[in-house]
C-alpha cells in the first residue's frame, strides 16, 4: 500500500491563498476553468454561492471563466435567483435532449461536461451555508501548481493532523465511516487515505471526467474515486482541507438510501472489474419501515442505479469538442 | 461641488456594478460573530478585506480598533473618518448564515451593523471604480466595544488618541436610509439589580420576591415627572429575573436609559432613581443596587452647519427624504470631541434585533452614493470653517 500518499498529496486550502499566483499559473498554462453547481431546490444558498465566487474569483481574480448551474427541476426559486445573479442556468433535461432523461446529481454533473467550456471543472454542492471562495481556490490549487495532479477532493474540519502523531477520532460523515471506509478497507486499502471520499466538492481536468462513467445518483462520488484510481492510480489524486463546511443535516433514513445507492455502485464496480461474482441480480428497491397507527408499513424507494457512459463516447460531445475516434483510440491505448 | 453633486445619481448605477463585491463583504463580515468584547475574529476579517483591496495602510490603533487608511493627495489636510461599529448585539456565538434572495439579505445582526461594516470595507473598491481621489486621508475604522456595556470605548479611544486634528466624520449604520443624525441627547444607561439571600428564603415564611420589588421600582420610576423642556424621557428596555414559575425570585434586574437635551437633567433624574433604589432597598431589606453602564453628554451640530445642510442636499439630490432624530452612538463621541460629523443609514430593513433581520439590497446603492457625496462635501471644506455649536 502507498502509505506516503496521505502526506504527499494532502493540502490545506491556505497553501493556495496567493490567488495572484494561481491566476499566473492559469494564464501560463492557457487553461479555462468552469465552476458547476448542481441544484435541486437550493433557493436559500444558491445566491450566496454565486455572488461570493463571482466576486472573488471572477471579478477580483480572473480564475473562473464561467459559473454554470445545472438544475434537476427545482420547484422553488433556485433558477430565477441564480439567473438574477448572473450564473448560466440550464435545466438538465434540456441538455442532450435526445437522451433518455434521468434525475440526480450525477446526471447534472455529467451533463455539465457538455455545456461547460473549461479544461478544469470544479463541482461544488449548492447547499453550502458557509460558502467561501476557499472552496473553489483550494481545489484549484493542486491542479494548477502540480502537473501530476488531475483530480482533487475536498475534506473538512481538519480531522487529522499530519506528521505530529496526532490522530483525531473523526473522518467523514456517517455514511463514510459506516459504509465506504469499511468497504475500502476490505477491497481498496489505499483509498482509505481519502479522508472524506463522499465529499460533494471536487475538481479535475476535463480529460479525466470525460473518460469515466457517471452514476446518476448518490453513487457518483464513490464511482469517481474508484474509476480514477483504477485508470490513473492514486498519485493523480490530491485532497484539500477546506476547513469547515456547514450544510443541511440529513436524517438516518435519507442516509440509508444514500448508503443503498453507494453499495450498489460499489458492488457493480467490483463485478465489472471481475473481482467478485454474484449468483443473482441485485434488487433495486430500498425498503424502510414506518409505524403508522400501530402497524409497520413499508416505505419502498426504487433506486435503479442508472449510469451514464464516459461522455467522450457520446457523438454530440465529440463533435462539440472536436474529438475524433482516433484520438479516443490513442487515449485508450495509452 | 455642485457639479459633483449632479454626478451622484449616475454613481448609483456604477456602484451597482460592484454588487457582488459589496454583498460578499457584507456576508463574509456578517457571518463572522462579533459579540461586544469578543470582536477579534471579525476584526481580522475586516483587516484582511481592506488589505485585499490594496488600502495604503491597514493596522490597529492602541485599543485594537482595526483601521485602514487611504492616503489623500494633500498631506496638509486633516483626515476624514468613516466608521462603523464592529460589534453585534448577539451576546452568544450564534452560527450565523445569511440567506440571500433576489432583493434581500436575511440574518442575525445584518442591520446592526454587518451591513455598515461590509459597505465600509467596500469603499476602497468603490472609490477605484468611480475614479475618486480625495485631498484628505480617508480613515476607515471598524470600532470595537460600542454596544451596551462596551460604552463606545473603541471610538472614544480612537478619537482621543488620534495624533492629528480630524476634519470630519461619518458614522455608518445599516438602517434607515434617509436618517441624517447630527445631534445626540445626553444619556445615562444603567442597570438595577435586586438580590435576595437564600438564607432569608429558609428563615422567613413570606420571603420578598425580587420581581415584585423591581415592579415597585418601575412604578416609582414611572411616577417621576419628566419635563417637556428640556425634552427628557426614561426608557426601561431590559428585564430579567427568577428561575421557575412556582418559585420566589431571588434575583432580578432591569436595564434603562435616561435621555434628555440637557445632561444636567439626565444627572438629576439618575439621582432621583438612586433615591428610589435606596428607599426601596431599605424598606424591603433587600440588596438593591444601581450601576451606570454608559453615559454621554448632549452634543449637536446646528441644522445650519454646512455639513448638515450639504448632507441634506445630497440626500435630496439622490431622491432620499432626510429625517433627523437624536442618536446616542459614535456620533456623540465625534461631536463631544468638537469634530463635525453625521450618521447616515444605508438601506431599508425589517426585524432589526431579530435573528431574521432582513435588509433590502436595491436601495443600498443609493445609500452608498450618499456616503460618497458626504465624503466629498467634507473633502471640499464644509467642515473647515464653522466651529461646533
Amino acid at each position: 500500500m502507498n502509505n506516503n500518499w496521505l502526506e504527499k498529496n494532502t493540502f490545506h486550502y491556505s497553501d493556495f491563498k496567493d490567488l495572484g499566483r494561481l491566476v499566473e499559473e492559469k494564464a501560463k498554462k492557457d487553461l479555462k476553468i468552469s465552476l458547476c453547481l448542481p441544484t435541486l431546490n437550493e433557493e436559500k444558498t444558491i445566491a450566496k454561492e454565486i455572488i461570493i465566487l463571482k466576486s472573488e474569483l471572477m471579478t477580483r481574480y480572473a480564475l473562473l471563466d464561467e459559473i454554470v448551474v445545472v438544475d434537476s427541476g427545482s420547484t422553488d426559486k433556485t433558477t430565477e435567483i441564480a439567473r438574477a445573479y448572473g450564473a448560466d442556468v440550464y435545466d438538465a433535461a434540456e441538455i442532450l435532449p435526445q437522451l433518455e432523461p434521468y434525475k440526480g446529481k450525477g446526471e447534472n454533473l455529467w451533463k455539465a461536461l457538455y455545456i461547460t467550456q473549461g479544461d478544469i471543472i470544479i463541482y461544488l454542492d449548492a447547499d453550502i451555508k458557509n460558502i467561501h471562495h476557499r472552496f473553489a481556490y483550494g481545489l484549484l490549487g493542486p491542479l494548477l501548481m502540480d502537473d501530476h495532479i488531475k483530480f482533487v477532493k475536498a475534506f473538512y474540519d481538519r480531522p487529522i493532523s499530519i506528521g505530529k502523531n496526532k490522530m483525531r477520532p473523526t473522518g467523514g460523515g456517517r455514511v463514510t465511516e459506516l459504509v465506504i471506509r469499511p468497504l475500502f478497507s476490505l477491497f481498496f486499502p489505499e483509498l482509505t487515505q481519502l479522508i472524506q471520499p463522499l465529499s460533494g466538492e471536487y475538481a479535475g481536468f476535463r480529460e479525466v471526467f470525460e473518460r469515466i462513467p457517471f452514476p446518476i445518483g448518490y453513487g457518483v462520488e464513490t464511482s469517481m474515486n474508484m474509476d480514477i484510481y483504477e485508470k490513473w492510480g492514486l498519485d493523480v489524486i490530491a485532497q484539500v482541507d477546506l476547513d469547515r463546511r456547514i450544510h443541511r443535516n440529513q436524517d438516518t433514513k435519507a442516509l440509508g438510501r444514500m448508503a443503498f445507492s453507494i453499495l450498489k455502485t460499489f458492488i457493480n464496480r467490483k463485478i465489472r472489474l471481475g473481482l467478485i461474482d454474484l449468483r443473482d441480480e441485485l434488487f433495486d428497491e430500498m425498503i424502510q419501515y414506518n409505524l403508522v397507527n400501530n402497524k409497520y408499513q413499508p416505505d419502498i424507494f426504487k433506486i435503479e442505479g442508472h449510469e451514464r457512459p464516459p461522455i467522450i463516447e457520446i457523438p454530440e460531445y465529440r463533435e462539440k469538442f472536436k474529438i475524433d475516434r482516433e484520438h479516443i483510440q490513442k487515449l485508450q491505448e495509452a | 461641488m455642485d457639479k459633483f453633486f449632479e454626478q451622484l445619481p449616475g454613481f448609483v448605477d456604477e456602484i451597482k456594478t460592484l454588487k457582488e463585491i459589496i454583498i460578499t463583504n457584507i456576508v463574509l463580515i456578517g457571518q463572522t460573530p462579533a459579540p461586544t468584547f469578543r470582536e477579534k475574529k471579525r476584526s481580522k476579517v475586516f483587516m484582511e478585506r481592506l488589505a485585499e483591496f490594496q488600502v495604503d495602510e491597514v493596522t490597529t490603533d492602541g485599543y485594537r480598533n482595526p483601521i485602514g487608511i487611504i492616503r489623500g493627495t494633500d498631506a496638509g489636510k486633516p483626515p476624514i473618518f468613516i466608521l462603523a461599529h464592529l460589534d453585534t448585539f448577539y451576546e452568544r456565538d450564534l452560527a450565523i448564515n445569511y440567506v440571500i434572495k433576489k432583493n434581500t439579505i436575511t440574518g442575525a445582526g445584518i442591520l446592526d451593523n454587518s451591513l455598515g461594516v461590509g459597505v465600509l470595507t467596500s469603499l476602497p473598491a468603490i472609490f477605484k471604480k468611480l475614479d475618486l481621489r480625495f485631498e484628505s486621508d480617508i480613515v476607515l475604522a471598524g470600532t470595537i466595544q460600542s454596544i451596551g456595556k462596551g460604552n463606545l470605548r473603541g471610538v472614544r479611544h480612537l478619537l482621543k488618541t488620534w495624533p492629528t486634528p480630524i476634519r470630519g466624520g461619518i458614522c455608518i449604520e445599516g438602517i434607515e436610509l434617509g436618517r441624517l443624525n447630527y445631534y445626540s441627547d445626553g444619556m445615562i444607561r444603567g442597570e438595577i439589580g435586586c438580590s435576595i439571600s437564600d438564607e432569608r428564603g429558609k428563615l422567613e415564611e413570606y420571603t420578598p420576591n425580587a420581581i415584585i420589588i423591581l415592579n415597585e421600582v418601575i412604578n416609582q420610576i414611572m411616577s417621576l415627572r419628566m419635563p417637556q423642556r428640556p425634552r427628557s424621557r426614561i426608557v426601561i428596555g431590559k428585564i430579567s429575573g427568577g428561575a421557575n414559575h412556582g418559585k420566589i425570585a431571588h434575583e432580578g434586574g432591569i436595564g434603562f436609559e435616561i435621555h434628555s437635551d440637557s445632561y444636567k437633567m439626565v444627572k438629576k433624574t439618575f439621582g432621583d432613581i438612586r433615591d428610589i433604589i435606596e428607599g426601596l432597598g431599605h424598606e424591603y431589606e433587600v440588596d438593591l443596587n444601581l450601576r451606570t453602564i454608559s453615559n454621554l453628554r448632549a452634543s449637536r451640530l446646528k441644522y445650519t452647519h454646512p455639513l448638515v445642510k450639504n448632507a441634506a442636499a445630497i440626500l435630496k439630490t439622490l431622491g432620499i427624504k432626510p429625517f433627523s432624530k437624536s442618536t446616542e452612538s459614535a456620533l456623540s463621541i465625534f461631536l463631544s470631541n468638537k469634530i463635525p460629523a453625521v450618521t447616515l443609514g444605508i438601506t431599508h430593513g425589517v426585524g432589526h434585533y431579530k435573528e431574521k433581520a432582513t435588509m433590502e439590497i436595491e436601495p443600498m446603492y443609493q445609500g452608498i452614493a450618499q456616503i460618497i457625496g458626504v465624503i466629498k462635501a467634507i473633502d471640499s471644506g464644509v467642515c473647515d470653517e464653522q466651529q461646533l455649536a
